[in-house]
């Protein structure tokens, strides 16, 4: 371990971050050592090229949204906290200590809501905060591809809104969103175990 | 006060006690300097005699304070123990010191400089254990470990010291002796405790860890072992991503089956031919076990084998082969008995079984349902498995979404249907009408054939047609009737799920003429060997009363049994019927095979490879490529299965062969399915519970149980075969074993049980019980269909609620939202009020900064947006924090209670 620590040091905010998204020591390390080998020309940040390079994210319909998910704000490099932020969001949650949190102290990132909220931007093109009916027909086309008509496509994207939209904006919200997926374990099924 | 944990209750104890009796002997404190402080442990152990009781408090007292640094260095250099001896000392004058300044108030005093070392020694400790868990798990541990038996004697060591602490007070020592061992004692107890008890407790927490880890671990593998253990799971998820649920379903009650087969298999194998072939008697040691004189020759000739005649005729796997000897082998193994029980339960079991896999799915289809409010969404949103990472996968990945997109369409489309009722309803009772007619014309005409066969068997040199007039009748009926029937039902228009139903049912109808035919043909045969048996019989007795009394042979020496193979002996009708069962099995399982091989997968390869240099288009126009036909295989497999039932009690190596015939056409359909057949054009999600075909199964089964309870119970038994030879009926069995084998009081009880003036009332209850808990449990099923219309109810309330809301927001923004339009103006505008509001929020700066920016925002735009509906500021209560785990719940709550907005 004690070459851990001091690999640990090296990392600047090392406090801060583990604070911030409740990793433990040994999976930040790792974490970090998944950053640098991704961090190609070692420049300390990660741009859009080094995660295209992810062999399954390339096989995946939504890879690329999940690639923009990494950076906010149309920024263009992520840093390590940034990454770590991310992946925060798939933490598994703990059992215990949910009812002792200080109300004051923000949710953690790996949270219920917090992990709704990052599925819903996957699905959320332009960050308006809804999911439009032209959103959904992309993400359609980008899961089923040629196989089904552009008519069937749009008919299911009409039902979908119509089965989740709830104030008639035509859009599904992201309470919407959060009632539509109420029955869904969403705990479970967005964490990756791996991250303790 | 961090180390306190760390230090062992007794020493705890005895600490407490110095200090309160510090302040009684203040005096004594200067003795303690000029005490010597380099004594080895052994001096000390054997001077303790000399010690005084005021000296133990001074050490207890004054060891606190100096125990951190002590730890500090003892930890580092644990085995150094001169260099840790020489160095406590010095603590222990330092503290020594200290105290003395306050003597007064130790208590008081003592408190300071423990805070003060506790930070460091926090930092050693968690040093020590890092160090400790390293070295745990690299195993290699250096300085650490001891050995086992220096680990034992230190233990032995603590826990003499322990004691002497303990009983220190009442030694008649000097108190300079006393102050002295004391220290020492605590010291090499605190040392060696945080070695070794503490120290073990680590190792046994983190061994407690280590093992919990990997007992996750070891679950989370045998899950996934569980899952891989179930058969063919990976074949059948395939097929299902590319064909659908309702091919797949067919796989799975394929693989039913075959697991239903495999327990029958054990059964029949385990308890008749295993101890048959091992503890009966050998082949030819009696006329039943040994193939004639005249078939001999032929016997091993293959085109006789294929036929089941011949050597395989006299074998175990048919029940003429068996003996009526009541017991065999040194078992005293009661064979006859053990056929007639495990004939009965065979159809105890899968009537059992059956019955019971229709009541689970029953029960798994209530619970569902529930999602149906979210069909799309949830498939839109939740469909990708983002864990995917091979592309082979997720292809599959793709085929299976769209494959379920699709499935929801055609149920979409179906429920949104809205037709000419009056039209549809004339053309369902057409086709209907029409189908009936077909139905009876083809069961005519069977009736007509067998009755013209009958005829045509009493007659001599019949033609090969006038032969074979059934059999071709029937395949001719079996190959047109259920297309026509499909031509026929696309006029009812169904949803193909119940259109499935529909044509499952009505091919079912005509297979049972198919079954009548074949079964009449079969009683037919029987009885005719039944009225022969008589003459044989009188036959065979002639032959051996001759054999054994005709003259010529000298009286006083007994002439050799007569050869088994030349004994005249009866037809044996049992196997007669095991074989034709037998025979029927195997072609209708060729035939299967034949028929995917030409029908799917040479067409198929015509399609494929003719399309080149062809004057159409092969794959889209006529030939085009197969579909899986779900109905005609369901229905084949549930006649399959019929076949096996009634014919296993005759041969009881049917159900070997039908196991081999379910695993091969498991591979085989499976291959042939993936490699030339193309999805439905309507593909359909099968409903999860297949009981519509377990109820079809049901119906067989209880077809196939007449025949056999049939013959058990009203045939006699063949007089020179079988386990039952001799006996007046099969069933006489049971009797004979309860007279000869129970107590007699046994079986009064069962003559009584078997008293007709109980079992009626019997049966009068159970139809009573029936009749009661399907009242119930349709009483339930209406209550649960009330509830779920209520709570369908309540959210059409709720959602026409809100969009009446959201209309009214837009009204007062000054804007016109169209259902689907999107407005950019309007976006804009909500995201403006998202930032004053979302400025107004006392969010902690730590969560505003470390959001992904939009996503934080978007959610709380999504808050705003359906939470303050003018642009008013926003009410008080939400500018709070919401609570943490159901925000969203909270705020429908809210704009759910709220009265609507004033406009």
């Amino acid at each position: 371990m004690g070459s851990c620590s001091s690999h640990a040091a090296s990392i600047p905010d090392w406090d801060d971050i583990r604070r911030e998204t409740g990793f433990s020591q040994a999976s930040l390390v790792r974490l970090h050592h998944r950053f640098r080998a991704l961090d190609c020309n070692k420049k300390g940040y990660l741009c859009r090229m080094d995660l295209q390079q992810i062999g399954a994210l390339a096989v995946n319909p939504l890879g690329d949204r999940i690639i923009d998910s990494f950076f906010p704000d149309g920024s263009h490099s992520v840093d390590f906290r940034g990454f770590v932020r991310i992946l925060a969001h798939f933490r598994p949650v703990e059992d215990e200590g949910t009812g002792i949190r200080d109300p004051k102290e923000p949710e953690p990132l790996n949270s219920r809501m917090n992990k709704l909220r990052f599925a819903f931007q996957l699905y959320d093109l332009d960050r308006d905060g809804k999911i439009s009916r032209h959103e959904m027909l992309q993400v359609l086309r980008l899961m089923v591809g040629a196989q089904v008509t552009e008519e069937q496509l749009e008919s299911i994207a009409d039902r979908t809104v119509q089965e989740a939209d709830e104030d008639g904006d035509g859009a599904v919200s992201f309470l919407e969103f959060a009632k539509t997926l109420e029955k869904m374990n969403v705990e479970q099924k967005m964490s990756i175990r791996i991250l303790k | 006060m961090a180390h306190k944990p760390e230090l062992g209750a007794p020493q705890m104890a005895a600490r407490t006690s110095v200090a309160c009796s510090q302040l009684q002997f203040p005096g004594d404190r200067s003795r303690r300097k000029t005490s010597k402080k380099q004594t080895s442990k052994a001096e000390g152990t054997s001077g303790r005699h000399r010690a005084q009781s005021g000296q133990k408090e001074e050490a207890g007292g004054n060891l606190r304070p100096g125990s951190p640094r002590r730890k500090q260095s003892e930890r580092r250099r644990r085995q150094e123990e001169l260099g840790e001896q020489k160095r406590s000392p010095a603590g222990r004058n330092l503290e020594g010191r200290r105290k003395r300044d306050g003597k007064a108030s130790f208590r008081g005093q003592r408190v300071p400089p423990e805070k003060e070392k506790e930070v460091p020694k926090e930092e050693t400790w968690k040093q020590l254990k890092k160090h400790r868990s390293t070295s745990l798990a690299s195993s290699a541990s250096g300085g650490e470990s001891l050995s086992e038996e220096e680990l034992t004697w230190i233990l032995e060591q603590v826990e003499e010291k322990k004691k002497l602490i303990a009983t220190m007070r009442n030694k008649p020592w000097p108190m300079a002796k006393k102050l002295t061992e004391l220290r020492e004692a605590q010291a090499f107890v605190e040392k060696y405790e945080g070695a070794l008890g503490k120290g073990k407790g680590k190792r046994l927490y983190a061994y407690r860890m280590l093992m919990a880890k990997k007992w996750v671990k070891f679950k989370r593998d045998f899950g996934n072992f569980k899952t891989q253990c179930i058969p063919w799971e990976m074949k059948i998820k395939d097929i299902e991503s590319h064909f659908g649920s309702s091919v797949a379903s067919y796989f799975i009650f394929l693989r039913w089956m075959y697991g239903v087969n495999l327990v029958l298999f054990g059964l029949i194998f385990g308890l008749i031919i295993i101890p048959e072939v091992l503890m009966g008697m050998p082949y030819g040691s009696i006329p039943r076990k040994t193939v004639p004189r005249a078939e001999e020759e032929k016997a091993m000739d293959f085109s006789v084998l294929w036929d089941f005649e011949g050597y395989i005729k006299y074998s175990a796997l048919f029940y003429g082969y068996y003996n009526n000897q009541r017991t065999i082998g040194w078992l005293r193994y009661r064979l006859p008995m053990a056929y007639f029980m495990v004939g009965v339960s065979v159809f105890g079991y899968s009537l059992m079984i059956v019955i019971r896999s229709m009541a689970s799915n029953t029960q798994g289809s209530t619970s569902e349902g529930e999602n149906d409010n979210f069909t799309f969404s949830f498939k839109m949103f939740t469909s990708w498995d983002y864990l995917i990472g091979n592309s082979e996968t997720a292809d599959n990945k793709y085929a299976s979404i769209t494959t379920s997109f699709k499935e929801s369409i055609v149920d979409e489309q179906e429920s949104n249907k809205e037709e000419n009722i009056h039209l549809t309803r004339f053309l369902r009772v057409l086709a209907n009408f029409l189908i009936i007619c077909c139905l009876c014309g083809s069961g005519y005409l069977i009736y007509f054939v067998v009755k013209r066969s009958q005829e045509f068997s009493k007659m001599q040199n019949v033609s090969w047609y006038e032969r074979n007039e059934v059999e071709i009748v029937m395949s001719l009926l079996g190959m047109f009737c259920p297309p026509l029937f499909e031509t026929i039902a696309a006029l009812e228009n169904y949803h193909p799920r119940i259109g499935l139903k529909w044509q499952l049912g009505r091919i079912f109808a005509l297979f049972l003429g198919n079954l009548y035919t074949f079964l009449l043909a079969l009683m037919d045969d029987v009885h005719l060997k039944l009225s022969n048996e008589d003459t044989v019989k009188n036959i065979t007795h002639w032959t051996l009363f001759n054999y054994y009394n005709s003259s010529g042979w000298n009286e006083s020496v007994p002439r050799p049994p007569l050869h088994p193979a030349d004994v005249p002996r009866g037809s044996c009708w049992e196997t007669a019927v095991g074989i034709e069962f037998m025979r029927l099995t195997v072609s209708d399982m060729l035939v299967t095979y034949i028929t995917i091989l030409l029908g799917d997968f040479l067409r198929a390869c015509f399609v494929r490879f003719m399309n080149y240099c062809w004057c159409w288009d092969l794959e889209a126009g006529f030939p085009s490529y197969a579909e899986f036909d779900i109905s005609g295989n369901v229905l084949g497999l549930i006649f399959n299965q019929g076949m096996i039932w009634m014919g296993s009690f005759y041969a009881p190596g049917l159900v070997g062969v039908n196991v081999l015939r379910l695993l091969t056409s498991m591979y085989f359909q499976c291959w042939a399915v993936m490699s030339s057949n193309v999805p439905h054009e309507r593909v359909f999600k099968a409903s999860r519970s297949n009981n519509f075909y377990m109820g079809l199964l049901l119906l067989v089964l209880f077809l196939s149980l007449l025949p056999v309870a049939y013959t058990i119970m009203s045939l006699p038994p063949s007089f020179d075969c079988g386990p039952f030879s001799g006996k007046n009926r099969m069933y006489d069995v049971i009797q004979e074993t309860i007279e000869n084998d129970f107590p007699t009081f046994l079986g009064k009880i069962f003559a009584f049980l078997a008293n007709p003036g109980l079992i009626i009332p019997a049966i009068l209850l159970m139809f009573l019980a029936i009749y009661y808990l399907n009242s119930v449990s349709k009483s339930l099923a209406r209550a649960n269909a009330q509830l779920r219309k209520k709570i369908q109810a309540l959210r059409e309330v709720e959602k026409s609620h809100k969009s009446v809301k959201g209309s009214a927001m837009v009204k007062d923004s000054g804007y016109t939202l169209k259902g689907s339009s999107k407005n950019a103006t309007q976006f804009q505008l909500t995201k403006e009020g998202t930032t004053l509001h979302s400025s107004s929020q006392s969010q902690t700066p730590d969560q505003k900064a470390q959001g992904p920016g939009t996503s934080s925002s978007a959610g709380r735009t999504s808050l705003s947006t359906t939470k303050h509906i003018p642009v008013s500021p926003p009410p008080r209560d939400s500018g709070q924090p919401l609570p943490q785990t159901h925000p969203w719940r909270s705020a429908s709550g809210k704009s759910a209670r709220r009265p609507p907005p004033d406009n």
